[in-house]
């Protein structure tokens, strides 16, 4: 690994300073877990890394809105942090369930809610989470502040439509009351791997009815991605055998699945359908509940 | 001055010697080394599977600021004029020589005082290459015209190798027979003759610690330090090379960080001494942990196996035909051929075999030694086919195995007569354990429950030499000087315990010398389950001799019979101040004898049977092909306990590698290029995939001539996980998958296809 500049501005102000130049080789480093990892594979080489710890309140804590409407997360909020937060818990256990099967305790110790959102790997936990609940990124740039959907965020492969100075400080997660959410993280190896798929639901279910839902798949493809076909299936729809294979037929139609070391396209697809029908009966029994 | 201890030390569970220096982190190990002036090497590999070489320009990576200097073959031929090396064939070149053979071969090295730098310049390095058409397949390479090495060339270490010297034109590096009785007969006769062909994949050690040697040389001396499983083995191959006597090359291993079989022989040594000699400046290549998958791995292999068995349920006939996939060099692989080959037929009772074993070489990354030796590869065909078989026939499992095990007193196929293997025990345990007797739960809606059990036996690698050195200092502490290399087994507890016992003392007490050539004796390795049996006698021997020699100066200094006077004050008797050493020596070499090259009859094939039995129950999801094994039960026959703590923590060890080897781990390879090669893709198993029920076992048994009754306990865990795994899946889902790993997807893929509903190929 070649010597790099390590640099933790205490101002917003001095970040975007010290992130001006449009430079891939500079980056802003939250917990830095991917990132070190890929410098080490050699795959990124900085020239200087903006740490965000020291910037300001903006990027930490957890807090409901004053309106009662949702809850922000400061992007360096920790996983760990995220993972043990009581009322986090309470409103959205589906984040401290997906912790439990996320990398290990010394990562979620380390990792970030924005750096992991910035570095859109497909196979990462977190993102379809955000996004089934309905979160949105707060983004921060020297021109000003914007509100923007998390699916937004993802554009590709590694992807994201940020710009180099931008810098994500919160999310919003919207308060849904009667709303339930779960994510199934179907790993195809060893019990401790990427997902081959990750399939996250919420959704309003009453009576086994469902009048509402977000449904994201992840890992399998090239960035994490709302099913909007087989949601159109399902929404408004009774839960029964019929609506599952259906929604499932949807789902495989509507997304480029492709071959990698987790599994053939077609026995991903074979596991989307399952599992798609297993999460919704999930949901449902919460619901319930 | 060490304490007379009254209390026995064999057979008690005693700390590991190393526990606390482990745990602080202050255990030594060759990574930690920096010696003066050291150079750090980094290797450009090649990046296709076969090729003649046209030109590397090394142009760049010379001209980098804090480059020390780049090196290829020629170089190397300057120090070492004939740079091949290897175990059983000299067919390994130093670096790339005019060709490479397998993608991910050694071309160049970079050397540089930052290792930043030389990483950077091997970046630098290009190489152009004329491609060559290869070989991938053991079966396929076996016939093919596709020629890895033109000329076999045999090392002088193995006399059953020299009717292959100068063979020309073929793949095939060995072939071992084996037949006994009339094979081909027995089966016309037969009432029922069953044939099955299973495959296993590539798989890699993957030590914690990966490959690490520093080279430090002189004109008239080089020492080495270095992760190696066998000192004596590298000084004597490396004086071949450079053409010295051996007491000129010292070599040194400290701890190490796990080796299972991939630390043997010669790996970094021969291209690290060769570097330290060009630079005249220590060298040190520590591999990362991705490089390792081009250093050395596990035989895949191709098994056919056909029984004939008649009306009551005996196998009367048995033929084994096995391909190994060798890789490109040799490596060890030819002795897995053949020590793997010979009890290839199971740990039955059969009168009529015929086994034809074949080391192929294929354009692959060498395979070599890997805990069990070929055995678990084999016992996975074998036990598969023994359930197969009894399904097809509606018999008892458990009853069909009973009926032709091999029983004490009896013939192996090799003529051997078996002695000292529990393998009744064994079976009678495990059976126990599983609560076979008991009704199973099946499971309901889309979750199957299934349980399988299998058997297996290995022999022992032979002949081989261990010499231990007892050496008692002036106040009567006791150093033991030994080979063996402790990688985390706890053989250094093990030797000390068995000196301890005969010298009446505390094995805590005992400093064990970690091998140094320079000062420790001779070790054939450490290797194979051999090391407690024969260097535990080793050191047994040498231990008696020192108190022989005690006694004597007991007598000498006028100790009356019966004194309790202690040695320190004997030798302060003799010598008149505290002075003076007593020295035992041990040296041990099982009886053996050499197979008949044609039928492989022996009548001492093995020094002792490594016997191990396993059972599985599983849980599947017929729709996702996902499975949970819920309870796994080892048991094994290790003779009697030197330390039976320890012995416990091998058993289960080795049986977590196996289940990786089993379920999770496959190096995958798409044109001769690995594709999986980093720990993120290639999954070895974490604690997280243990069992539910995870239980690991020895019988109560005793090896008569082992120490203190005691013989390996390493491997044998290792050799019947897979065929039970495989045996409570097809229990559980009726499926029967005959290619290792097992994974959701194989498994899913066969549960639909036998639904009629096959899932479409990518």
């Amino acid at each position: 690994m070649a010597s790099f500049e390590l640099v933790e501005p205490s101002t917003l102000e001095e970040a975007f300073a010290l992130l001006d130049r449009d430079d891939p080789a500079i980056r802003p480093i939250g917990g830095g877990t991917a990132l070190m990892l890929m410098m080490k594979a050699h795959l990124f080489q900085p020239v200087r890394l903006v740490s965000l710890r020291r910037v300001d309140s903006r990027f930490s804590g957890i807090s409901p809105s004053d309106d009662g409407h949702f809850f922000r997360i400061g992007a360096m909020t920790t996983f760990s942090t995220i993972e043990h937060a009581q009322d986090l818990r309470m409103h959205f256990p589906v984040l401290a369930r997906t912790m439990r099967t996320l990398a290990n305790v010394r990562v979620r110790n380390v990792a970030t809610v924005g750096g992991n959102l910035a570095h859109a790997d497909p196979h990462l936990d977190l993102p379809p989470v955000w996004i089934a609940l309905g979160a949105q990124a707060v983004i921060l740039s020297p021109g000003g502040e914007r509100v923007v959907p998390v699916d937004d965020i993802f554009v590709g492969y590694y992807e994201t439509s940020l710009r180099h100075n931008d810098l994500i400080a919160e999310i919003r997660v919207p308060l849904q009351r009667s709303w339930r959410a779960v994510y199934f993280k179907v790993t195809t190896r060893a019990a401790h791997d990427w997902p081959a798929l990750g399939i996250a639901v919420a959704a309003e279910i009453v009576d086994g009815m469902i009048n509402d839902l977000r449904l994201v798949l992840s890992a399998a493809i090239d960035k994490p991605t709302r099913l909007l076909q087989a949601e159109a299936v399902l929404r408004g729809a009774p839960i029964d055998a019929t609506n599952l294979r259906r929604a499932g037929d949807a789902a495989v139609e509507e997304v480029a699945i492709e071959a990698d070391g987790q599994g053939s396209a077609s026995y991903k697809k074979h596991l989307l359908r399952i599992y798609l029908a297993r999460a919704i009966q999930s949901v449902a029994e919460e619901s319930a509940a | 001055m060490s304490d007379v201890v009254a209390v026995k030390q064999i057979g008690r569970s005693i700390p590991r010697l190393e526990a606390r220096e482990k745990v602080t982190g202050r255990a030594d190990y060759v990574h930690h080394l920096r010696l003066p002036g050291m150079l750090y090497g980094k290797i450009f590999r090649s990046n296709v599977p076969h090729a003649r070489i046209k030109r590397i320009d090394v142009s760049a990576a010379q001209a980098l600021a804090g480059v020390y200097r780049v090196a290829t073959i020629d170089d190397i031929r300057k120090v070492i004029p004939n740079p091949y090396y290897g175990p059983a064939f000299h067919d390994q070149p130093i670096l790339a020589d005019g060709k490479v053979r397998f993608a991910g071969e050694p071309v160049a090295v970079v050397l540089a005082a930052d290792r930043r730098i030389a990483e950077e310049a091997v970046g630098l390095i290009t190489a152009e290459y004329e491609e060559l058409p290869a070989v991938y397949d053991e079966i396929e390479a076996a016939t093919s015209s596709t020629i890895i090495h033109a000329e076999l060339k045999p090392a002088s270490t193995f006399p059953d190798l020299q009717h292959l010297k100068g063979r020309r034109d073929t793949n095939i590096a060995l072939d071992y027979h084996l037949l006994r009785g009339d094979p081909e007969a027995a089966f016309a006769a037969a009432d029922h003759v069953f044939e099955h062909t299973f495959k296993t994949q590539p798989v890699m050690h993957t030590p914690m610690e990966p490959f690490v040697t520093v080279a430090d040389a002189s004109d008239e001396r080089i020492t080495l330090y270095t992760s190696s499983q066998g000192p004596s083995f590298v000084r004597i191959e490396i004086a071949r090379l450079l053409g010295w006597p051996e007491n000129r090359v010292r070599v040194k291993v400290p701890h190490l960080g796990g080796g299972f079989g991939a630390k043997l022989y010669i790996k970094l040594e021969a291209l690290v001494t060769a570097l330290s000699l060009i630079a005249k400046r220590p060298v040190k290549i520590s591999l990362a942990m991705e490089e390792q998958f081009f250093m050395v791995t596990r035989h895949p292999c191709t098994f056919k196996i056909k029984s004939g068995v008649d009306r009551d349920g005996r196998i009367t006939a048995r033929r084994c035909d096995i391909w190994w996939n060798g890789g490109a060099y040799a490596d060890i692989g030819p002795r897995v051929t053949q020590k793997a080959g010979f009890t290839s037929a199971g740990p039955y009772d059969i009168d009529n075999v015929a086994i034809e074993s074949y080391a192929v070489y294929t354009n692959r990354p060498p395979a070599g030694a890997l805990r069990g030796f070929g055995a678990p590869q084999t016992a996975w065909a074998y036990e598969c086919h023994m359930d197969m078989i009894a399904e097809a026939l509606g018999l008892d499992k458990i009853a069909f195995r009973r009926k032709n095990l091999l029983r004490n007193g009896r013939p192996q196929a090799t003529g051997t007569i078996m002695r000292d293997a529990a393998l009744e025990k064994v079976l009678d345990q495990l059976v126990e354990r599983m609560d076979w007797q008991l009704p199973f739960d099946r499971g309901t809606g889309h979750v199957r429950r299934g349980r399988g059990i299998a058997i297996g036996f290995k022999g022992i690698t032979a002949p081989t030499t261990s010499v231990a050195i007892v050496n008692l200092y002036g106040d009567g502490s006791c150093g033991l000087y030994i080979g063996t290399v402790d990688m985390g087994q706890g053989s250094d507890t093990v030797m000390a315990q068995i000196a301890a016992e005969v010298l009446n003392i505390d094995a805590a007490s005992i400093r064990v010398v970690h091998p140094d050539t320079d000062v420790t004796p001779y070790d054939m390795g450490t290797l194979g389950s051999r090391s407690t049996f024969h260097m535990g006698t080793a050191v047994r021997l040498a231990a008696e001799e020192a108190r022989g020699k005690i006694d004597v100066l007991a007598r000498e200094v006028g100790a009356p019979p019966g004194h309790n006077v202690p040695l320190s004050e004997l030798l302060r008797r003799k010598y008149g101040m505290q002075a003076g050493n007593i020295i035992g020596t041990g040296s041990f070499i099982p009886a053996y004898e050499k197979p008949d090259s044609k039928t492989g009859a022996s009548s001492l094939a093995t020094p002792f049977w490594g016997v191990g039995a396993t059972g599985a129950e599983v849980e599947v999801d017929m729709e996702t092909g996902k499975f949970t094994i819920t309870k796994l039960i080892n048991i094994a026959d290790v003779g009697t306990p030197i330390n039976p703590q320890l012995v416990k923590v091998q058993l289960s060890g080795a049986a977590i590698m196996q289940l990786g080897f089993t379920t999770t781990e496959n190096m995958v390879f798409h044109d001769g290029q690995l594709t999986n090669g980093s720990l993120a893709d290639y999954k070895i198993p974490t604690l997280l995939d243990l069992p539910l029920q995870f239980v690991n076992e020895c019988v109560e048994a005793y090896q008569k001539d082992g120490p203190f009754g005691a013989k390996g306990a390493g491997e044998s865990t290792t050799i019947a996980l897979s065929p039970a795994i495989g045996n409570a899946i097809a229990d559980a889902t009726g499926v029967r998958l005959t290619d290792l790993p097992i994974t959701p997807e194989s498994l899913c893929r066969a549960i639909q296809a036998a639904k009629g509903t096959p899932m479409p190929g990518d």
